[in-house]
């Protein structure tokens, strides 16, 4: 097995067993990306020398006899809508093309404090919009497990990576399952936690009350340890709650007896392809081998979850995005007669149409007469799906669904129908909407390509969702192997 | 079905939908809202601030600036210190 | 036809915090350009708004100065508007739910002391907007500098109840020493710490229904909004008058010219598209620290003012000016707590020579040596005659930077003045001796030369003797 191949907690029984250097891990993760990124095409930009550098910090740390954190010397790879001092930071858009953040985002700074090696920055739809990676204004991610297949997105560059064995673990974002859909797209794990438990200081935002950063890999305990470092209160990020985590990789039991599973019958409808249902329900069936129970259970608002989702996300974003005018930073236009021609052009030429369209219909939603029809309708709804996860969660432990209602589409399939687009995200919204952490698994392939199964817990039940997904990761027999490339 | 003005809502926007792109734009934002328009009615009409969602405030202590140079250095125009616009009319 | 004028005026006003209201960037005035700027309060991607607790309190205090209900669980809101002066491109203020509401301000329009309750319809919290500046070496081009972005701003709006300039004026004065009451903004109005934006509608007298309003954005300077008013109201009449109709719009006060222009109208009016600042969560002020700010708020100075002309029975004039800032308030008071002289007089020496002082010196009263009982101790022995009003200036001199007493001073320069007549009666026949000219001309029926007798014998006293006296045997003498 080459080291790219491994999980950060085998890497880093390596390194203290001195049976590998952090340099020797670096260089076999950068060859990698040599090897297959024409194929993938997963990184915006690889930051291979300070990597190296980085690495060679921690191999000193070493030889001096210094602890080492479990992810020092691990390679990994940022989604590119997260700041990083003095490397670009584009959220792969025409308008950040030459952005360089003068700051690190809080998670940069806990992932510098533990010695990680940042590998490059990763693809993702413009502005994280997205479910398939193709808005994306420099390239196209190619899905490793089968290439002429989407990664999903937005995400799709730190899923693929993954993927692909170009970074052991990544950083995506997820504000309507731009976390979890590319990582049942391309077979890995992905965590989207509690609202509130990760810092948003420094990540782009697309929709503020939505967005988190979170944890992708190839076994539980990596994300389970990513995910320590990243969480915490965070003074600089007023929507950040304060309170104590625990070590999360160390107290994984795997121990799934008397857990309550509820399934909600909305997301098992017609709408979700035959073989992904199956995939999850074996997996359900496994766990109830385990000694796990099931609960039926509904949660009927899910149907307008979806509308919810892109009223609030775009009215958020359409204020977030606003900021892009040409004057601070960014891409200004040329050729302009006046203030007003340099607001229009650079942002119509600095901007993507799905982007465009997110802010035309944020704009619309806020506007002046239909803001009570539209907006606030939505913010009661969402208050409603929240008040629904609660009551569910006293029936249950943890909610199981599939991730996505199907496995990853071709290129170029979906492309100018956003609502089937949109469609892809139907399991994963009501999740965002109601703050609440979920994990997705690979469950098994339908038709040569990989299902994600989704469970959700309660606010802050992360550590309950690693214990279940750890029962599940034995069944199917460990780390999620790196794709043939 | 509500038509959405497009032209209008793209100037507030600050953006510029090109004539060919109106009628793209009109579609898929119509097709959007329709969905939109399934959401039930809902009872009450305000809603309420939540208290229990307290936000923990700031101490009133200073900390450093950023240097000039490091505050400008992504602007794509600057003189004088300052960042450089076409001119304004108000004010 | 006569007209009544409405006006309303909403008061931005600087709060004189130590850091900005989202960031902790230094909050001052007059640094160099873009030099007090961070990623968030320049609107960097991925940045996030932290508020400033003070600045809430600050507004707190405000609120109960001006009795309004205090919101104490309210929330932040986004006002979404593109201008390079605002690198978010938006502003995060406060909407639906304001900190502060219905209040009311008396403020005092005459000498007399009234007063006319103006009604406070709100105050929220918000932030300050960068600069735009104009400089010739840049034809076409403005410049933009970020340090005020993000300076922490209370808006005061007025409920409509303004009948004249004069009394916006009044509005706006007793805002301003509330505020320099507080201690919570600097006030200064050439540093644009206060401005304003002022509602006119004029209609005819006998009509309850208010006429359509113009806006005037930006108004700095009291006398600037005194103009603007005046201006605004004589424009609309003059219309109204010509047959025509006045459109609901927004004018830009050019304070150079003395005129108004239109800058839009009604159907242009700016969609800020509010909505929930999602960055920020639910403001909370506890019942307890509700109560300590409420604790903290002093006399306000318009009350003080009143008081100060029943209780002491000062002209307008006095009380006017001790109650200017709170320092001297509290001086003069603190004169009258000692129970030792007229509240004319300690308002005298205050307002006159003690103020000439410290405007000499451009200093306050907090870096003299002088305390209420000093200064008391010198009045008393002015009031008691043992010295003169003349002496006491001497007094005042030497004890206003050290540690000496009035009594020190008095017995050091022998300014004791002479009231005992036997020690006088021989300063008067000399000066009679020496001016028999004068003495023949009062007695020719000048009787203005007394004076000069007088002052002739308090120039051979060296000011001592008691001017009463004196005159008194100047009489006698005289037969």
């Amino acid at each position: 097995m080459n080291l790219f191949e491994y999980s950060a907690g085998e890497l880093h029984k390596k390194l203290l067993a001195k049976e590998c250097s952090a340099v020797e891990i670096a260089e076999s993760v950068l060859e990698r990306i040599d090897a297959c990124e024409e194929k993938v095409g997963a990184y915006l930009a690889v930051t291979g020398e300070q990597a190296k550098a980085a690495a060679a910090k921690v191999d000193a740390k070493i030889a001096a006899g210094e602890e080492i954190h479990p992810l020092a010397g691990i390679p990994m790879g940022i989604k590119d809508n997260i700041c990083t001092k003095g490397v670009t930071t584009t959220c792969a858009s025409k308008m950040l093309y030459n952005f360089v953040p003068p700051y690190n985002a809080t998670v940069m700074d806990k992932l510098e404090g533990v010695d990680a090696v940042m590998i490059g920055k990763l693809n993702m739809d413009e502005f994280a919009m997205g479910s398939s990676c193709e808005n994306s204004h420099f390239k196209l991610t190619h899905n490793p497990r089968a290439l002429d297949r989407v990664p999903g997105g937005s995400s799709g560059g730190s899923a693929a990576a993954v993927a692909a064995g170009e970074a052991v673990v990544t950083l995506g974002s997820d504000t309507g399952g731009s976390i979890r859909q590319p990582a049942a797209c391309c077979g890995i794990i992905g965590l989207k936690p509690t609202y509130g438990s990760v810092s948003r200081y420094g990540l782009v935002a697309f929709a503020s009350s939505l967005d988190q950063i979170g944890p992708m890999g190839r076994t539980v305990e990596d994300v389970a340890n990513l995910y320590s470092v990243i969480c915490g209160r965070d003074p600089m990020d007023a929507t950040s709650a304060r309170r104590e985590y625990p070590d999360f990789a160390a107290q994984i039991s795997g121990d799934v007896q008397g857990l309550r599973i509820g399934l909600p019958k909305e997301y098992f409808g017609p709408g979700v392809e035959e073989g992904v249902r199956a995939a999850v329900m074996d997996s359900i069936h496994a766990l109830e081998q385990k000694g796990a129970k099931v609960v039926e259970l509904s949660l009927p608002s899910t149907d307008y979850a979806l509308s919810a989702y892109y009223i609030i996300s775009s009215a958020e974003a359409s204020s977030n995005l606003a900021r892009f005018d040409g004057v601070k930073y960014g891409y200004r236009a040329e050729g302009y007669t006046s203030l007003t021609d340099m607001y229009e052009r650079t942002r119509s030429e600095g901007f993507g149409d799905e982007v465009k369209r997110r802010i035309m219909l944020g704009t619309f939603v806020l506007s002046s007469g239909y803001y009570d029809a539209y907006y606030n309708r939505a913010k009661l709804l969402q208050k409603t799906i929240a008040e629904e996860f609660a009551a569910a969660f006293e029936q249950c432990d943890v909610i199981a669904t599939p991730t996505t209602p199907t496995t990853a589409f071709r290129l170029g399939e979906n492309v100018g129908d956003p609502l089937k687009m949109y469609a892809s995200d139907i399991c994963t919204v009501t999740v965002n909407i109601a703050g609440l952490p979920a994990i997705s698994l690979p469950c098994g392939m339908v038709g040569g390509l990989p299902a994600g199964l989704q469970l959700i817990g309660p606010r802050f039940s992360e550590g309950r969702l690693f214990n279940v997904s750890r029962a599940l990761e034995q069944e199917r027999g460990g780390l999620c192997a790196v794709a043939a490339l | 079905m509500l038509e959405i003005d497009i032209k209008h809502v793209a100037k507030l926007a600050r953006l510029r939908i090109e004539d060919e792109k109106v009628e793209m734009f009109q579609r898929q934002m119509g097709d959007i809202i329709a969905m939109v328009e399934r959401l039930p009615e809902m009872e009450s009409r305000v809603l309420p601030v939540d208290r229990a969602n307290r936000m923990e405030l700031r101490k009133d202590e200073i900390k450093p600036s950023l240097r000039r140079d490091v505050i400008l250095a992504n602007a794509p125009e600057t003189a004088a210190g300052c960042v450089v616009v076409p001119k304004t009319t108000e004010s | 036809m006569n007209y009544v004028t409405v006006i309303g005026l909403e008061v931005h006003a600087e709060l004189s915090t130590k850091t900005k209201i989202y960031c902790s960037c230094k909050n001052s005035f007059g640094s160099e350009v873009n030099s007090n700027c961070c990623p968030v309060c320049t609107g960097m991607p991925g940045t996030l708004p932290t508020l400033n607790e003070k600045v809430v309190e600050y507004a707190v205090k405000m609120g109960y100065a001006l009795g309004c209900k205090i919101n104490n669980v309210c929330k932040s809101d986004r006002k979404n508007y593109f201008y390079p002066d605002l690198p978010k491109a938006y502003q995060i203020s406060q909407f639906d739910i304001p900190l502060c509401e219905h209040g009311y301000v008396d403020a005092i329009i005459d000498e007399e002391g009234n007063t006319k309750r103006i009604g406070v319809t709100r105050i929220h919290i918000e932030e300050d907007a960068g600069k735009i500046i104009h400089a010739d070496p840049y034809p076409g081009k403005s410049l933009v500098d970020f340090n005020r972005c993000g300076v922490p701003l209370i808006e005061i709006v007025s409920e409509p109840d303004m009948r004249s300039s004069a009394e916006a004026r009044a509005y706006l004065e007793t805002i301003r020493s509330i505020l320099q009451y507080l201690d919570i903004s600097d006030c200064k109005m050439q540093e644009g710490s206060i401005r304003c934006d002022v509602n006119v509608s004029v209609h005819p007298e006998g009509s309850d229904k208010f006429g359509t309003r113009c806006e005037m954005k930006n108004v700095n300077g009291f006398s600037n909004v005194v103009a603007a008013i005046d201006y605004e109201a004589k424009r609309q009449i003059e219309i109204l008058e010509a047959g025509g109709t006045i459109q609901q719009e927004t004018r830009r006060w050019d304070a150079a010219t003395g005129t108004n222009q239109l800058l839009r109208s009604k159907e242009d009016a700016q969609d800020y598209r509010y909505f929930p600042e999602p960055d920020l969560l639910t403001i909370v002020v506890d019942e307890d620290r509700l109560e300590e700010l409420k604790n903290e708020i002093p006399e306000l100075p318009n009350v003080k003012l009143k008081r100060y002309m029943t209780q002491y029975g000062l002209p307008y004039f006095d009380a006017n000016l001790l109650t200017e800032n709170v320092d001297k308030a509290k001086f003069f008071e603190d004169c009258m707590a000692l129970e030792r002289c007229q509240p004319k007089n300690v308002s005298n020496w205050l307002l006159g020579d003690v103020s000439r002082i410290l405007n000499e010196k451009n200093i306050g009263l907090d870096r003299t040596s002088l305390t209420p009982d000093k200064l008391c101790d010198m009045i008393a022995l002015i009031e008691k005659k043992t010295i003169s009003n003349t002496a006491g200036k001497t007094v005042l001199e030497e004890i206003i930077f050290s540690d000496k007493t009035a009594d020190d001073v008095v017995k050091e320069k022998g300014l004791a003045q002479i009231s005992d007549s036997s020690a006088l009666e021989g300063i008067v026949q000399q000066v009679l001796e020496a001016n028999p000219k004068v003495v023949a001309d009062y007695k020719g029926g000048k009787s203005n030369a007394l004076g000069f007798l007088v002052g002739q014998c308090m120039r051979l006293s060296k000011g001592q003797g008691n001017p009463t006296v004196m005159r008194e045997l100047l009489l006698k003498a005289l037969g």
